[in-house]
């Protein structure tokens, strides 16, 4: 009976174990990136995906635009080193092509703190699976600063993948994945060879204890005759010849080569808006138990027309105000559901601000997503800051952004 | 290896590079040849790797960072460490002038088998961006110079100058088609630059390479040579310093144990007389 026991103990022991080992990887830990990394460095926003469903060697086009805020981290060093990439698992998919503002980004460069960029970036799938696939800047000494992620799904077999290139001498790439590589085996295949011959000339001989013996008892000329020195010789020779014969083919086959290139790009930000909408943060709060950041914000409207808030928006969480239409219509199909909380933005006053006015208005962003999404140690930050962009649309639906930022205080007891 | 190895009968002997041996001895002697040689081939590839890992990691891991200044200069200067401290090891207590050809084969061995299961087959990279570089000609160089002068001060001089000044043109036979010019999105790029840009290295964006940003273009352009060229004068230098950690690390030295007391036995006789005692084989 015992033994019984035992057997069903070990078992439901196994399958516990067999659980949390098979358990797969999500994403990449963009959640476990401090909070002041997600809302007040770059703000991604109208991001695309163009498909979620391809097969290898088709392509997704991811789309959007990103802002490097105004409120940027004095803890973080300035953007002059920016490189646009993507957030993926490794070479899951393989980028062929990554713009800003039209231009190519395959270099790195300096960009603009306050202003706004659009990019592009075209990737091809590779290695079959359901991938978290994010844009992506990094900067130097900054790191990577991820934008929203989508589940990309890539079917077919990575075997059937394929990236051709023509070179500019002409040389056709049948595919760059294995381009060179029989050449690199065949040429470390012959100094692996010639390693051994040499090593081979001393290992058939008795080794160790036998030479330490000799050695101390005075038969030097025994461990190292004329013979190994002749050997030697011919080897040394033969290296250095080869070496250079070597060098000699490669000049021959490829004579047109260029060093690696390190140049940076110059691109100049998106026009910005000749007036701009103000933000001031008179009182933000997180209340913990309820999940509900709120805050009160002076606003001043230096727009001709009348505006009303759309959306709040910070670290890819969109909180959406459910009864603009215009701001409904921003809302992407394809935009990653845990990324827009259901209960959306609530305001206090939902007059439209009239042109030159300035009006103190409540707003309330509550849902479960500050948890889930670990924005919430914010509160825990040596730098207590909040930051992210307010949408607001005129009456002709034209979309204005304005940038939030201020200081929060938690709430632990609930009202 | 499986016949049982018997006691040797009266006479029973042999003569190895002039010093008498029983046979019985010298069967065990080749036994213990073969285990020795296996466990030193292991812990040079897993300590050799690691060291060279963590010195020149990126610059050997992938094609984009494979530069004519700082790959050139940095990846021989720390390549030619443990191959001088193996030689002396192994050319002073027993003349094998192996010490650089064993270690640099099983550096590569061991980055073949990271490259294999740990870039490839694991993260996905293709073979085209990881493979690793090859030193074996400066590796046999330096052993042969060693064979030929039988000297550790000629061989850091010639042998280490040659390890460096031969590290590019022994590569350049496979490096040379990752250098050809492309045109991507209206801009000049190398094969290798955008292999590099193509399978995506989430966390190393493009500006973390450390390669030439034009400082060595007064020397008429061939920064390869120049920088061979000062990795050989550095090279030298290291071959010095690491043949003799070479020495330091093969010394037979013993230590007085002071932890005896401790355990309620008599303080260790040999620390009174004796407080370090060390045994140099030279």
């Amino acid at each position: 009976m015992r033994a019984e026991w035992a057997k069903q103990l070990s078992r439901a022991f196994l399958l516990l174990l067999g659980v949390v080992v098979v358990l797969p990887a999500l994403a990449h830990g963009e959640r476990n990136q401090e909070p002041f990394l997600r809302m007040r460095t770059a703000h991604f926003y109208d991001v695309k995906w163009s498909a979620d469903k391809i097969a290898v060697n088709d392509e997704v086009v991811i789309t959007g635009r990103f802002r490097l805020f105004e409120d940027w981290p004095m803890n973080l060093p300035q953007p002059d080193r920016v490189f646009v990439g993507n957030g993926t698992p490794g070479p899951v998919l393989a980028r062929t092509e990554s713009y800003i503002n039209g231009h190519a980004a395959i270099q790195s460069g300096k960009l603009m703190l306050d202003r706004d960029y659009e990019f592009k970036t075209v990737l091809k799938g590779r290695i079959p699976g359901r991938h978290h696939v994010h844009p992506m800047v990094n900067v130097e000494g900054a790191g990577p600063l991820l934008g929203p992620g989508s589940w990309v799904e890539i079917g077919g077999d990575h075997r059937d993948f394929k990236l051709p290139l023509t070179t500019l001498d002409g040389t056709k790439i049948e595919d760059l994945e294995t381009w060179g590589v029989a050449n690199v085996v065949r040429w470390e295949g012959f100094w692996l060879l010639t390693a051994l011959v040499f090593a081979g000339w001393w290992l058939r001989r008795p080794l160790l204890m036998t030479r330490y013996r000799a050695l101390h008892e005075g038969h030097e000329a025994a461990l190292v005759t004329r013979g190994d020195r002749l050997w030697a010789a011919a080897f040394l020779t033969g290296t250095v010849l080869t070496v250079f014969a070597g060098a000699h083919w490669a000049e021959n086959r490829y004579p047109r080569t260029i060093p690696l290139q390190a140049g940076q790009f110059r691109i100049d930000p998106l026009p910005k808006d000749e007036h701009e909408i103000n933000i001031q943060v008179k009182r933000a709060t997180y209340d913990v138990p309820g999940r509900s950041m709120k805050m009160t914000l002076v606003i001043h409207n230096p727009l001709p027309h009348p505006v009303q808030m759309g959306e709040f928006m910070t670290a890819g969480l969109r909180f959406v105000n459910h009864e603009l239409p215009a701001a409904m219509a921003q809302v992407d199909a394809r935009y990653p559901a845990e990324l827009l909380p259901r209960t959306g933005l609530t305001l206090h006053d939902k007059a439209p601000i009239a042109p030159g006015e300035t009006r103190t208005v409540d707003i309330e962003a509550t849902d479960a997503v500050w948890e889930t999404e670990r924005l919430t140690s914010l509160l825990t930050d040596p730098d207590n800051r909040v930051g992210g962009l307010l949408f607001f649309f005129d009456d002709a639906g034209q979309r204005h952004i304005a940038n939030l930022s201020g200081a929060i205080v938690p709430v632990f007891i609930g009202s | 290896m499986s016949t049982p190895i018997k006691p040797p009968a009266e006479g029973d002997f042999v003569d190895i590079y002039g010093v008498r041996w029983s046979r019985w001895a010298a069967q065990l002697s080749a036994r213990l040849d073969v285990i020795i040689s296996i466990i030193i081939a292991l812990a040079v590839t897993a300590a050799f790797h690691l060291h060279f890992q963590l010195l020149a990691g990126d610059w050997d891991f992938w094609v984009d960072w494979k530069d004519r200044q700082y790959w050139v200069t940095l990846t021989p200067i720390v390549a030619i460490t443990f191959p001088a401290a193996l030689q002396y090891v192994l050319w002073e207590k027993f003349r094998i002038p192996l010490g650089a050809t064993l270690s640099i084969t099983c550096l590569m061995v061991g980055a073949w088998i990271a490259r294999i299961f740990g870039f490839h087959l694991w993260s996905y990279f293709p073979f085209s961006l990881i493979w690793p570089v090859l030193m074996i000609p400066g590796a046999l160089v330096l052993d042969c110079v060693l064979v030929l002068t039988g000297n550790f001060f000629f061989t850091a001089v010639i042998g280490g100058m040659g390890f460096a000044v031969l590290f590019y043109p022994s590569n350049w036979p496979m490096l040379a088609a990752y250098r050809l010019p492309v045109e991507i999105m209206g801009t000049l790029v190398s094969v290798g630059d955008y292999i590099g840009y193509t399978f995506t290295r989430t966390a190393t964006p493009e500006y973390l390479r450390f390669i030439e940003r034009g400082t060595l273009r007064t020397f008429g352009g061939h920064s390869a040579w120049v920088a061979s060229a000062f990795s050989g004068f550095v090279c030298v230098l290291t071959y010095l310093l690491w043949w003799h950690i070479g020495m330091l690390l093969s010394k037979v030295t013993t230590l007085p144990n002071r932890w005896r007391s401790m355990f309620g036995m008599a303080p260790d006789q040999t620390a009174a007389t004796a407080p370090v005692e060390s045994h140099d084989a030279r």
